[in-house]
């Protein structure tokens, strides 16, 4: 085979005969994806919505869950129910008139982790908290098809027969409070208390009623660009 | 005079064999939880079988378990055949092998118990995250070395895509899985809402793109020329589609992300550069299939190189597909809704799944010296194989287009024209056609599992002078 | 074994091999490279054309100004345009108008199917037939806890329902409780004793289910005087309602029956306006409005024609 004179294979040749440079070389290659992707998302002002429009107050109004609140977010995620439900409304004019205002991402910026969700087995419940009364939350998740014949969730009594660990829940919070989110003292002191006695189907539905709740979004305003 | 060194074969055995195991397991559990989304009361009222515990256990199943040992197998296995060395550690070697199949009970006891981190492909909690890093790096470096070592002078390109695998599988894992532990069993992830909403999804895909991806072509250049026995059709164009692919599919991750909360910029990153890996992709596809160029007719009678060849027509249907659905207009419709579920399938059964088994029918029989007990059975599974996936995939294409189109389907006012709940009722047939579908493929796993081990029986109750050549070098 | 077919590709290995495995020189397909040099062509003009590159603060636009929200708020525009005629109308007019304009009122109940089925039938069930045993009121019947005129049922929407029937368990002896219940069933046939009728009364039963049984639409109270129960009419539930009450605090086993709120700045509204205020006196500025007033008119107009609407 007539030599090459192109740069290219020559490289090519070096790497196919020296595998810590093959592995050198990989690895930087598949660096610069997710650095490009990745990191500017922590130091672009234009990734959460309360950076770009400071003056829009409604915007501070995401604040950390309760622990009875983020008790029930480990139920849901325990439970696997981002499996089935998204959390994440798309700017699109159905989705606004099913769902409600899209989602912003200042909205989700304490979810250690996220909840967006990959799919729509059900509906989306980005906006869920206040619809339904609790008392139906408790007998949907209980039974789903005694009040949505249709739905092909299952069911889920179980959750009646345990309570939240207060104690564990004290050092949820702490744990969170190390990952920045901003528990105060007196909340993290008074976890155990605050989920003192709740079952977990209390804790499930305490969560499912914050959702999409803590910003009042003023009409006619654009949050995003 | 030369003393004579023999392969490693033997673990590479014990991987082969369990990777048929775990691609029963992990089907069946697919065919259980597909049904219980058919049949709801299949859920038992039981927390550790309900949906929601037992779909992770199924991805991890046949990701990791299935996927992981099969990947393990062939790495082992090809990269001591085209170095002519054996592997540089037995022991590391099999440290790999029990510390994985370690980690494939953790995720069978802990994940039905809900014990979660809830990431998608990375739900398992933080003592098995340190213990797959341990054992991940265990098998990486064992490759490195035993590639350092080689006694030819270039690296076969198989490997390349073994290694590339290895390590952005590291990266992924090890960045992804960063938590802060609370108890023994539970973490947070030290990422919160958009910023790790990215991070999941540039694991999510690269999970797909090197683990399921670059892993399988790896397997893809060793098994389809060694069973066509014919050379692979270019050089130039591996060189060209791997670095191709190993530097863009990094970048795809933001596709699982378009119209949400993630900023525009990301979003088009995604879209742009997943369209671009179309052609990289079939880089692959075509390498494989005109390597039987001139050799068609070998697929009558050579029911292993079957499956090959037809998993390269799906791997080549999927990454066509794929970027399609990741442009922001199709995944508009398609995000969320079941043609998400149907791409994945005919990326996992149709290309993944079916080049794992071509190439541990050719290593069952290589390593045991033997021909399969049953060639009959062989074509059986294949067909079984194939339907059951076309099966699968068209079920969850209509039913995810309808899903798609109904919730943004408006009447000539302007109004919704459907309820949700309304679009749930009509998916009932096509989640049982899918059942259906992932069954005849789980019962062609059955069935192989079935053959390969009599085939293993006969062939240890017999030595043939076979499988003592074909361990040495 | 040999292989005698001829690779039409033939052309020389690179001199290499492993495991008995050559590769050939062949180039790739001339249109794979055309079709990748047209691939990196695509990124790079998808990337002028829209937002995509990170920068130091801020990211690159793209030159055709896309963004998603822009997109939306032009389908947003489209869809308006397209729902203007009807809705603009509905919007200017209050309900009763609706109610007497035939093609208005086809509209307004033909495109509420899925506003009803998306929000109200996961309690009342579809066409306004709640599952058997779940516990909401039929809204298809001519049965009205606070009244069936569209207007209540405006009101209704928008500010929610929480009905309270105190717990009776400390208040009654256990036969007075039997004889209650012997009231109840027996009214709903109209045959009710003198002597049930005198416990009603004393007991002050009366005070919150009218002089006739019939209920007090200001309260919400129940009609016992007919066959439509809100809860059930088997004896046993019966007394259970009798000495649990409904949204009784204190009482674990009270009866749960919560509406929630669709708009409660409308609610404020409509509060104000029955005393002649000014309803910027009654805002507290937190009132959420999870349906708009127009989308509340249209469903109240839904629900009212669904049955018995007053």
């Amino acid at each position: 085979m007539a030599k090459k004179s192109n740069k290219r294979i020559s490289f090519q040749e070096w790497v196919e005969q020296n595998v810590w440079g093959l592995v050198l070389a990989t690895a930087l290659v598949v660096s610069v994806g997710g650095i490009v992707e990745i990191v500017p998302l922590f130091y672009l002002e234009n990734t959460f919505e309360d950076d770009v429009y400071p003056e829009y107050e409604e915007l501070q109004g995401v604040r950390p869950y309760t622990a009875l609140e983020l008790a029930g977010r480990d139920i849901y995620q325990r439970e696997g129910c981002y499996l089935c439900h998204s959390q994440m409304v798309r700017p699109f004019r159905d989705e606004k008139d099913r769902y409600g205002h899209y989602s912003l991402a200042v909205e989700s910026k304490y979810d250690h982790p996220f909840q967006w969700g990959s799919k729509r087995t059900g509906p989306d419940l980005a906006r869920v908290g206040g619809k339904y009364s609790d008392a139906w939350h408790i007998q949907h998740l209980r039974d789903p098809r005694s009040v949505v014949p249709e739905s092909v969730m299952p069911r889920y009594p179980w959750l009646d027969e345990s309570t939240i660990d207060g104690e564990g829940m004290e050092k949820r919070l702490k744990a969170m409070k190390v990952l920045g989110v901003p528990y105060s003292d007196e909340e993290i002191l008074g976890a155990a208390e605050a989920v003192e006695g709740k079952t977990e189907m209390q804790a499930l539905v305490a969560y499912l009623q914050v959702l999409g709740t803590m910003i009042q979004f003023e009409p006619g305003r654009d949050y995003r660009e | 005079m030369q003393a004579k060194q023999q392969y490693n074969f033997e673990v590479v055995k014990w991987f082969a064999y369990m990777a048929c195991v775990y691609l029963v397991a992990g089907t069946g559990m697919g065919v259980f939880i597909a049904s219980q989304l058919a049949w709801p009361d299949l859920n038992f009222d039981n927390p550790y079988i309900s949906f929601g515990r037992l779909r992770p256990l199924h991805t991890n199943t046949v990701i990791f378990a299935f996927g992981g040992s099969t990947l393990m197998a062939t790495a082992f296995y090809v990269v001591q055949r085209t170095s002519g060395v054996r592997l540089w550690s037995d022991k590391l070697a099999w440290f790999t092998f029990w510390g994985w199949n370690l980690i494939i009970l953790g995720a069978i006891i802990t994940l039905p118990l809900g014990l979660t981190q809830s990431k998608e492909y990375a739900e398992l909690e933080w003592p098995l995250d340190i213990l797959i890093a341990v054992v991940w790096i265990s098998y990486m470096f064992n490759f490195i070395m035993t590639l350092s070592v080689r006694k030819v002078s270039h690296i076969y390109v198989a490997n390349w895509f073994f290694l590339a695998m290895m390590i952005m599988i590291t990266y992924l894992h090890v960045v992804n899985s960063l938590s802060i532990p609370v108890s023994m069993w539970k973490s947070y992830s030290i990422f919160s809402g958009v910023q790790d909403a990215m991070i999941q999804w540039w694991w999510g895909h690269n999970a797909v793109g090197f683990f399921l991806t670059a892993g399988f072509l790896g397997i893809m250049y060793y098994f389809v020329p060694k069973q066509a026995n014919r050379p692979v059709y270019s050089y130039r164009l591996s060189v060209i589609h791997f670095w191709a692919l190993v530097f863009g599919y990094v970048w795809l991750g933001a596709h699982h992300l378009q119209y949400t909360a993630l900023p525009d910029w990301t979003g088009s990153l995604g879209a742009a550069i997943s369209l671009a890996m179309i052609i990289p992709s079939w880089g692959g596809a075509l390498n494989g299939m005109f390597t039987l160029s001139g050799a068609w007719d070998k697929l009558r009678t050579d029911y292993i190189l079957r499956f090959l060849i037809v998993s390269l027509a799906f791997y080549a249907m999927s990454t066509f597909e794929g970027p399609v659905m990741a442009s922001k207009t199709v995944n508009a419709l398609s995000h969320y809704t079941d043609w998400t579920i149907g791409h994945v399938h005919s990326g996992a059964l149709g290309w993944v799944a079916m080049v794992s088994v071509g190439a541990l029918y050719h290593m069952v029989e290589r390593m045991w010296g033997t021909t399969m007990y049953s060639v009959k059975l062989v074509n059986l599974h294949f067909w079984m194989a194939t339907i059951g996936t076309a099966i699968y995939i068209t079920a969850m294409w209509v039913s995810g287009i309808m899903q798609g189109l109904m919730w943004r389907a408006y009447d000539e006012y302007g109004n919704l024209a459907y309820t949700f709940v309304e679009s749930v009722a009509q998916m009932h047939p096509y989640y049982a056609m899918r059942a259906i579908g992932g069954l005849i493929f789980f019962l062609g796993a059955v069935i192989m599992l079935f053959n390969v081990t009599v085939t293993i029986r006969r062939a240890i109750a017999k030595p043939s002078a076979e499988m003592a050549t074909a361990a040495n070098i | 074994m040999a292989d005698n077919n001829k690779n039409p590709h033939d052309c020389p290995d690179t001199g290499h091999e492993w495991d008995g495995i050559r590769e050939l020189t062949n180039p790739p397909p001339r249109w794979w490279t055309i079709a990748l040099y047209l691939s990196g062509l695509l990124v790079l003009v998808y990337f002028i054309l829209y937002p995509s590159l990170p920068l130091v603060t801020g990211n690159t636009k793209g030159v055709l100004g896309w963004t998603q929200i822009n997109e939306y708020k032009e389908d947003m525009e489209k869809i308006e345009a397209k729902r203007a005629p009807f809705e603009d109308r509905i919007e200017a007019m209050s309900a009763a108008e609706v109610l007497e304009d035939d093609e208005l009122l086809r509209y307004a109940v033909g495109s509420s199917k899925v506003l009803y089925g998306d929000n109200c039938a996961a309690c009342h069930g579809v066409g306004g037939y709640p599952q058997p045993g779940s516990g909401y009121p039929i809204l298809a019947d001519d049965d009205w806890l606070y009244g069936g005129t569209v207007e209540k049922i405006i009101e209704t929407l928008a500010k929610g329902r929480q009905g309270m029937m105190p717990a009776h368990a400390e208040l009654l002896s256990e036969a007075e409780v039997d004889e209650l219940v012997q009231f109840v069933v027996n009214n709903s046939n109209g045959e009710a004793t003198e002597a049930q009728w005198k416990l009603y009364n004393e007991k002050g039963c009366v005070a919150c289910h009218g002089a006739d049984a019939k209920g007090i639409q200001q309260l919400g109270s129940a009609n016992l005087a007919d066959k439509v129960w809100r809860f059930s009419g088997e004896p046993d539930e019966i007394r259970h309602t009798i000495l649990h009450g409904v949204n009784a605090a204190n009482d674990p086993q009270t009866r749960i029956a919560v509406m929630p709120a669709w708009n409660e700045k409308l609610a404020v509204r409509l509060e104000a306006e029955e005393y002649g205020d000014d309803p910027e006196e009654y805002y507290e500025g937190d009132e959420t409005e999870r349906l708009s007033e127009t989308e509340i008119k249209k469903l109240a107009i839904y629900v009212h024609q669904l049955g018995g609407g007053e």
